[in-house]
């Protein structure tokens, strides 16, 4: 490499760099500036009772982390939708590989599937709770039929999608099927179900704490149900935000997995 | 294997030298080939086609556009049965792909998520070479394919030329017996084509395997193979076949100075253009 190709290469990282920073900076200008208008509305025209005020959120904040009630509730919430995530994910991506698979079969069944895919799933919590009782499991299967549906129909467009002619290549060297799915099939595929996560990861929180307001005695969303209760809007929004941070935590760990596993893309 | 000549690689009549096979490498009696569309209506692509390809024979096929030359080599690929008559490969009736067919497509058809490296040992682990044998396989490939230095990258930032290399590097990591080649050439400019045809005859003269290429490029077809197939449409049939008696081996580009490459090609653009 030249040293003019050098100089370049520093210099284009150098700038990458620089807007990088800058838009870090405007990010968190927006969110400080977001928080400061809040906290001045409820100290000047906004009474406190309605929406609280950030430095009360925080004091709770602090105060639940040192009781380690801000760990014990997240624990709950988080656990409930990972262990939904990751059975969907499985149940989920093994029921669309079989269903491409027999494809008569999937054309049967497609007005179930997507009948039951469109159905509110708060409908289904009254059975839920009669089956799977208002422990772990209820939450679990809550979460579970939020994204179930989601890594299926995603396995299913992708397997679709899978380019025929890479298949029939595969094929012509007489490759055996085991390999045509771990070289062509798997890859292909993959994409979809990094964007299935990034969809399901949002639906299992929701199922989580859908599944903590009809009954639980623990978890994030059983805290902000508990603190409405007693009208205390500081307890509601340290409830609130504490679940923000666990989605932005979980979206970023679905970005680096994406980064990981899919580095083609853009 | 690429170097190491054999010591008959200089010998201008191979295929008359050796030994004749006791099955021709492929055979098709017969075949036809219907499409039926969504409305149920019937398009034959493919009539009759009869046609031998001996053992160590390059052979061209050239044709309009929609003739069917894709479609016949995935039914002598093992890809998609003919509608009628039967495919023999190495004597044996093809339902499946069978062994030992290398078949380049015509859309480069390489994996996307996977480097040109990666891409090119597919070829080395289909057709069972050992593992330590594959980074200096690929290495020579690369290096005969002037890829060298794009060995780690992803095929959508190569050139459509340079993805038509790789997918040419992967057919010959694989090293089959019968190489069916659909315009492996046509994205190529006119130097690198020149280089590759140059390359693949030397190839092709040294293992002296068996060639089914498809073309466009009627100098290409002359310049290189031993018959050229002249195909017409609607439905495909096999129009003419033509003998290239030139002398083995050629220069893919001092060929094209003989009077007799000339009165060749001149003969097939005439049979065409009666068409
Ligand atoms: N899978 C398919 N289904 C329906 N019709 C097909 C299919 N494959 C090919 N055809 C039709 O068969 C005919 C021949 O196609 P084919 O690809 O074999 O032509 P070709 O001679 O290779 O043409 P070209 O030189 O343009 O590559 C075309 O009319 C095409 O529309
Ligand atoms: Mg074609």
């Amino acid at each position: 490499m030249s040293v003019d190709a050098l100089s370049e290469k520093a210099e284009f990282q150098r700038r990458a760099r620089f807007i990088w920073l800058r838009g870090l900076a405007e990010k968190t200008g927006v969110f400080l500036g977001a928080i400061a208008l809040w906290e001045i509305l409820a100290r000047t025209v906004i009474d406190p009772f309605w929406m609280s005020m950030p430095s009360l959120v925080a004091e709770r904040l602090w105060k639940l982390a040192v009781s380690g009630d801000l760990l014990y509730h997240t624990q709950a919430t988080v656990l409930q939708a990972m262990l939904g995530l990751v059975s969907g994910l499985l149940v989920g991506v093994a029921a669309g590989v079989v269903l491409t698979r027999y494809s008569r079969a999937a054309e049967a069944m497609n007005p179930i599937i997507m009948g039951l895919y469109s159905l509110p799933r708060i409908a289904l919590a009254p059975l839920f709770i009669i089956w799977f009782g208002i422990g772990l499991l209820s939450k679990v299967m809550m979460v579970f039929s939020f994204v179930v549906f989601i890594f299926l129909l995603n396995t299913m467009q992708g397997l679709r999608a899978v380019d025929q002619d890479l298949v029939d290549l595969m094929r012509s060297m007489r490759a055996k099927p085991g390999f045509i799915a771990w070289r062509v099939q798997f890859p292909s595929i993959l994409p979809w179900l990094v964007n299935a996560a990034r969809i399901s990861v949002g639906l299992a929180l929701i199922g989580s704490v859908l599944g903590e307001l009809l009954g639980a005695n623990r978890g994030l969303g059983w805290y902000v149900e508990y603190s409405g209760g007693r009208l205390d809007t500081t307890g509601v929004f340290a409830g609130l935000v504490a679940l923000m941070v666990v989605a932005i935590a979980l979206n970023t760990v679905v970005d680096l997995v994406e980064r990981w596993l899919v580095p083609t893309r853009p | 294997m690429i170097d190491g000549a054999r010591p008959d690689a200089g010998d201008l009549t191979l295929s008359a030298a050796r030994p004749k096979a006791a099955h021709p490498r492929v055979r098709l009696e017969g075949v036809g080939k219907d499409f039926v569309d969504k409305k149920g209506a019937t398009l034959t692509v493919l009539e009759s086609i009869d046609l031998t390809v001996e053992e160590g024979e390059f052979v061209a096929i050239v044709g309009p556009s929609g003739c069917g030359k894709s479609t016949l080599l995935r039914h002598i690929s093992g890809l998609m049965p003919p509608t009628r008559g039967s495919v023999f490969v190495d004597g044996a009736l093809v339902t499946e792909p069978p062994p030992d067919v290398g078949f380049m497509f015509q859309r480069d058809t390489l994996l996307p998520w996977a480097s040109v490296y990666d891409n090119i040992r597919v070829g080395l682990q289909l057709n069972g070479t050992p593992q330590d044998a594959f980074e200096p396989r690929i290495g020579q490939l690369l290096d005969l394919l002037g890829l060298k230095a794009f060995r780690d990258f992803l095929p959508s930032s190569l050139s459509g030329g340079m993805r038509q290399r790789v997918a040419l590097g992967r057919l010959l990591a694989y090293a089959p017996a019968l190489y069916l080649m659909d315009e492996p050439f046509g994205a190529l400019d006119a130097m690198t084509k020149m280089a590759m045809g140059r390359e693949l005859l030397r190839i092709w003269s040294l293992e002296h395997k068996s060639v089914i290429f498809v073309t466009h490029d009627i100098e290409e077809a002359v310049g290189l193979s031993d018959r050229v197939i002249v195909m017409s449409a609607h439905p495909g049939r096999i129009k003419s076949d033509y003998r290239i008696d030139l002398p083995r081996p050629r220069d893919f580009r001092e060929v094209r100075l003989l009077p007799r490459f000339r009165d060749l090609c001149e003969t097939i653009w005439r049979d065409i253009g009666l068409e």
